[in-house]
């Protein structure tokens, strides 16, 4: 007979001890103790790019340990999967010393007290690479405290095809500097069919729903308006800024002047031989620097140029969306913050930096990275880095993942033309003035 | 429905048919397959299925690049073990939900099955607690304390999987329709009620047995988020966790990854295929024959 | 249960009485099942239940896992604040729609496939292999394929276009998404179903069709009144398997929509994975999570009810 009586017992000795043990640690948030001389630290790496992976197991792990003498133990997780995991270990105490995640889960973290401070480490770089980081390292403070050393840097340009422009009687060297002038272009660009549907889309913008708020933000920037006001506390997109950069989205998208399809549709995440700008479906795209690098692997020989961010022809100044990427934060529970640091500044030394930002294809993050092979034979990267002085990030305010898809929804009412632009920023305003009230 | 399916049951018409919809079904694996034979790319280039260019570096890549190897090894051992603890565990207790009530089984059945209704969203942090307060595990002490109990093990991987609720109530469905009287034939006789469980009931009930395996090593093969929140070195991780290494958000590598999700694949087909025998007894046997 | 006498207190075994050969004693003979459920129901208890009500418990309470100050009790305000919730209302709608239209196509078309792979010719274990196949393929990565399927210049609208209809954004429309993740999830949960009901035919006697066929009964017949009643049980079980899972669809609504457009695609569970993994707020995520088991429950209940026949 298999379930013995002994067998019994022990099984409800373990469900009781199970019980007590959940009841016991369920709820605490002790932070773990550790030995007091560390000479070891865990990573949860924000991304599982091969080129990230072997060059963070094969050469700086390596390099880093046989200087220090310490053990490192990394992991990594794609940083979209990386909330399930944190969220169980900081509830459980087992969070690692050092993890990464987006810039727009940080002021979480801030406000439950869960990540060190690092403007104090920050002050301890030298001059030169204090004014070197200089672009990437705004995007990981939170009320202007360092608290995420970014990896890389993000930022989106528009594309478009030199051979297009040129059929359709556009000179393709002419640089279009306002949005007017670009959506001017688009229009001579789109192609429709008998009934009036748009066959290939003049100018294409992200707008699938976290795609949306980045292309709103960038419009919003580019009228020179905000998302949130400085301080942190209100919206500021419902704003005569705001209106003109909705009501242009919208305008793209819908209408019989429209110069674009698909809406809804995430082509930024599509293989790179279904990118409606190579496959001939687009004339102009906003696009990543990666997926640009893709697409001419994959059809060599593609007329793409990138033109520099435009702004509104009223507005005095322009922002696009872009800045500091994923990075790592070092958790404030840690008994080994030195070592932490250590193994930090090492990943954002110029020349790690510099090999870490081009394997993953990325924007690197420090200026003196636009006189890097990497950036000086790729015209795509020169563009980019060109255009880095315009890239502003998302506001770093508690709740923004929730704000970000709070806009998002009103914003795609609007596409849909459910309610107008005016309309949905104000119902938008008033729900993420309810969030950021909360999150005080 | 096709009168001439149930009875007559070697009609082309019904085999044609069959094959149509196999070859509908499976065309998006197909296309995976062809996906894992082409250069990256060419991903998604052409709705061909026959690649241009054939290559087999995607499944050198997914072997070296995600250590499919060591996870392949990881899957098969925790997935053995949630399979033997199903077999035996889930299908004895559904077999007495079915045929041995005792005074509260029924409330009892609904309140254990009824678990499988609650989001893993919601399930997941207090199974993590659990999983770290495990007793006597990972440097813990009798209380759970101490340690790091489960997590980052084998043995918290298949915390989970060991009986699945719902396999439960597979069993007790399927025994619902036994003949009681064979047991209560044999209980005149003085057999015990394992002995009739053994020799009675267990051997009628392969097809249960069968897709109990079946059922609980794709659940366990398959699943993501658990693995994912419990495991953090690399020689404790699945095969999904391994496919995951080519789906960096941005970043996607589309020949590897299908290279590696059809690789993953072919051992989950080899146990259904095996076991799909079972399947071929009652009614087959006797139709074939009239 | 038995009848009884007023002088036997165990009223329950009393028609046991006159059998000596029963070796166990009578309470332990009432009691033997719980001796087979014991293990499975034990750790169903300790690994399944008690964390399910820990989430009851969490639903009760404003938490965040990452703070340091744990669960803070707010008695019934997470649930009362669902009341108000438009989009929760609107998530419940879509996921009934969800249930009520993947169920009936997923169970009807795995029913005939079923009845069609169960006969023994060669190449047989092939096709059924080949029809389970798209249950265990990684859905991350077929999804892929499928987000191609569905795409601008994909395999769907190509044959749209071949025979003179017009193709559309399948995943971008209001009106087809749901329909176009239905029909992924049709084709995801066939496998499982069909191998479910092939088990369920093998447990029908041989004997009781040639018995029909003697008696004149053409397939049909057959089918009605033999082939169906024989599946009840395990009709039974797919049913209420497929929504219990189905209620809960959130991976395949993650990798083909992320809930859009217009939130025509957002299920419950896809609200509750945001909630408890994007905002950190597992009180709100637990309130919603426990209303949606009040509905799969409730559905179940009547689904089992209403195909729970007779023994037969």
């Amino acid at each position: 007979m298999f379930i013995g009586v002994r067998r019994r017992w022990v099984g409800v000795a373990g469900a009781t001890a199970l019980v007590v043990a959940l009841t016991g640690c369920g709820l605490g948030t002790s932070p773990k103790k550790n030995e007091p001389t560390a000479t070891s630290i865990s990573v949860w790496f924000p991304g599982t790019n091969k080129t990230e992976i072997d060059l963070v197991t094969k050469t700086i792990v390596p390099a880093f340990e046989k200087d220090t003498g310490s053990k490192v133990a990394v992991t990594f997780v794609d940083w979209t999967d990386l909330s399930p995991k944190l969220n169980a270990a900081f509830a459980a105490g087992t969070a690692p010393d050092v993890f990464g995640h987006g810039p727009a889960a940080v002021a979480d973290f801030v406000v439950n007290d869960r990540v060190e401070p690092l403007t104090r480490y920050v002050a301890s770089l030298s001059k030169t690479d204090a004014e070197d980081l200089g672009t990437a390292l705004p995007g990981g403070q939170v009320k202007g405290t360092q608290y995420l050393i970014p990896l890389s840097m993000q930022g989106n340009l528009i594309a478009y095809r030199a051979d297009l422009f040129t059929a359709a009687g556009l000179d393709p060297n002419t640089p279009l500097p306002t949005w007017e002038s670009v959506l001017e272009a688009a229009k001579k660009l789109t192609k429709r069919d008998g009934s009036g549907k748009v066959t290939r889309a003049g100018l294409l913008l992200p707008s699938h729903p976290i795609g949306l708020q980045q292309t709103f933000a960038t419009l919003l920037g580019s009228a020179g308006g905000e998302q949130i006001t400085t301080d942190g506390t209100k919206a500021a997109f419902d704003s005569p800024a705001g209106e003109q950069a909705l009501k242009y989205l919208v305008d793209v998208y819908s209408g019989p002047n429209a110069v674009a399809d698909n809406l809804g549709a995430d082509y930024l995440d599509a293989p790179a031989a279904q990118q409606p700008i190579l496959t001939g479906d687009a004339a102009m795209e906003v696009q990543t620097p990666n997926n640009i690098q893709q697409m001419l692997l994959a059809k060599p020989g593609l007329q793409l140029r990138l033109l520099q961010p435009p702004k509104f022809a009223n507005a005095r100044s322009g922002a696009a969306l872009g800045g500091a990427g994923p990075g790592l934060m070092i958790n404030k529970d840690s008994k080994a913050k030195s070592l932490a640091w250590k193994f930090i500044s090492y990943l954002i030394s110029a020349k790690t930096s510099a090999t870490y930002t081009e394997g993953i294809g990325a924007l690197p993050m420090r200026a003196s990275a636009a006189n890097t092979d990497y950036v000086k034979t790729s015209p795509v990267l020169t563009a980019f880095v060109q255009a880095a002085g315009e890239f502003r990030p998302n506001p770093n305010v508690p709740g923004w993942t929730r704000i970000r898809d709070t806009l998002a929804k009103h914003l795609d009412q609007a596409m849909h033309r459910q309610v107008d632009p005016a309309t949905a920023l104000k119902q938008a305003a008033s729900e993420v003035n309810a969030i950021l009230a909360a999150g005080k | 429905m096709n009168r001439r399916t149930v009875v007559n049951r070697r009609s082309p018409g019904s085999v044609v048919a069959l094959a149509i919809a196999t070859l509908l079904v499976v065309s998006p694996f197909l296309w995976m397959i062809s996906l894992a034979f082409t250069p990256e790319k060419d991903a998604f280039g052409s709705v061909g299925l026959v690649p241009a260019h054939p290559t087999l570096d995607n499944f050198v890549t997914a072997f070296v690049d995600a250590h499919l190897g060591r996870a392949l090894v990881n899957s098969t051992i925790i997935t053995l073990v949630a399979v033997l603890t199903n077999c035996v565990a889930a299908v004895a207790a559904g077999y007495a939900f079915a045929l041995l009530p005792f005074p509260g089984s029924r409330p009892l059945f609904y309140l254990l099955i009824s678990t499988a209704a609650v989001p893993v969203s919601v399930t997941l942090i207090p199974l993590f607690l659990m999983a770290k307060g495990f007793p006597l595990a990972g440097g813990n002490d009798v209380l759970g304390a101490g340690g790091s109990g489960l997590l980052d093990s084998l043995g918290g991987v298949v915390l989970p999987y060991l009986v699945l609720p719902l396999n439960v109530f597979l069993a007790r469905q399927f025994f619902s329709t036994s003949d009681i009287s064979l047991a209560e034939a044999a209980r005149i006789d003085g057999a015990g009620e394992w002995v009739i469980f053994r020799r009675i009931y267990l051997p009628v009930a392969r097809p249960l047995v069968a897709v109990t395996a079946i059922f609980s090593f794709t659940a366990v093969w398959d699943d993501f988020l658990w693995p994912l929140v419990v495991t953090t070195s690399p020689q404790v991780q699945t095969v999904q966790l391994a496919i995951a290494r080519f789906e960096s958000s941005g970043n996607v590598r589309y020949g590897p990854l299908m290279a590696s999700a059809v690789l993953v694949t072919l051992p989950v087909l080899a146990v259904f295929l095996f076991n799909q025998r079972s399947f071929i007894s009652g009614l087959t046997d006797g139709s074939v024959k009239g | 249960m038995a009848t009884s006498t007023a002088t036997v207190p165990r009223p329950a075994a009393a028609h046991r009485e006159q059998q000596p050969t029963v070796r166990y004693s009578r309470p332990r003979r009432r009691w033997v099942g719980l001796a087979f459920v014991a293990p499975a129901a034990l750790y169903l208890v300790a690994f399944q239940l008690l964390p399910v009500l820990y989430g009851l418990a969490l639903s009760f309470t404003e938490y965040s896992p990452l703070s340091r100050s744990g669960p803070r009790p707010v008695g019934l305000a997470n649930y009362t604040r669902l009341l108000s919730n438009a989009d929760f209302g609107k998530a419940l709608l879509v996921t009934g729609r969800y249930v009520l239209q993947v169920l009936p196509a997923t169970v009807v078309i795995a029913l005939l496939l079923a009845v069609l792979a169960n006969r023994g010719f060669r190449g047989i274990g092939l096709a059924r292999s080949a029809l389970y196949v798209p249950h265990i393929v990684s859905l991350t990565a077929v999804s892929m394929v499928w987000l191609w399927l569905y795409s601008q210049h994909g395999l769907v609208n190509q044959v749209f276009d071949s025979v003179g209809l017009p193709g559309q954004g399948w995943l971008l429309g209001e009106g087809s998404a749901l329909n176009a993740v239905s029909a992924m999830r049709v084709w995801k949960a066939l496998g499982s179903n069909m191998v479910l009901l092939l088990a369920g035919l093998q447990v029908i006697p041989a004997a009781r069709y040639e018995a029909a066929r003697v008696d004149g009964a053409g397939p049909w017949q057959c089918f009605r009144h033999i082939t169906l009643p024989g599946l009840r049980p395990m009709l039974t079980y797919v049913v209420a398997m497929d929504i219990i899972f189905l209620a809960q669809g959130f991976a395949e609504i993650f990798v083909l929509t992320r809930g859009g457009p217009l939130a025509t695609t957002t299920t419950v569970n896809y609200l509750i994975w945001t909630e408890a993994f994007q905002y950190n707020q597992f009180g709100t995520a637990s309130a919603m999570a426990f209303v949606l088991f009040a509905f799969i429950v409730g559905f179940s209940f009547l689904a089992i009810r209403g195909l729970a026949g007779r023994r037969s």
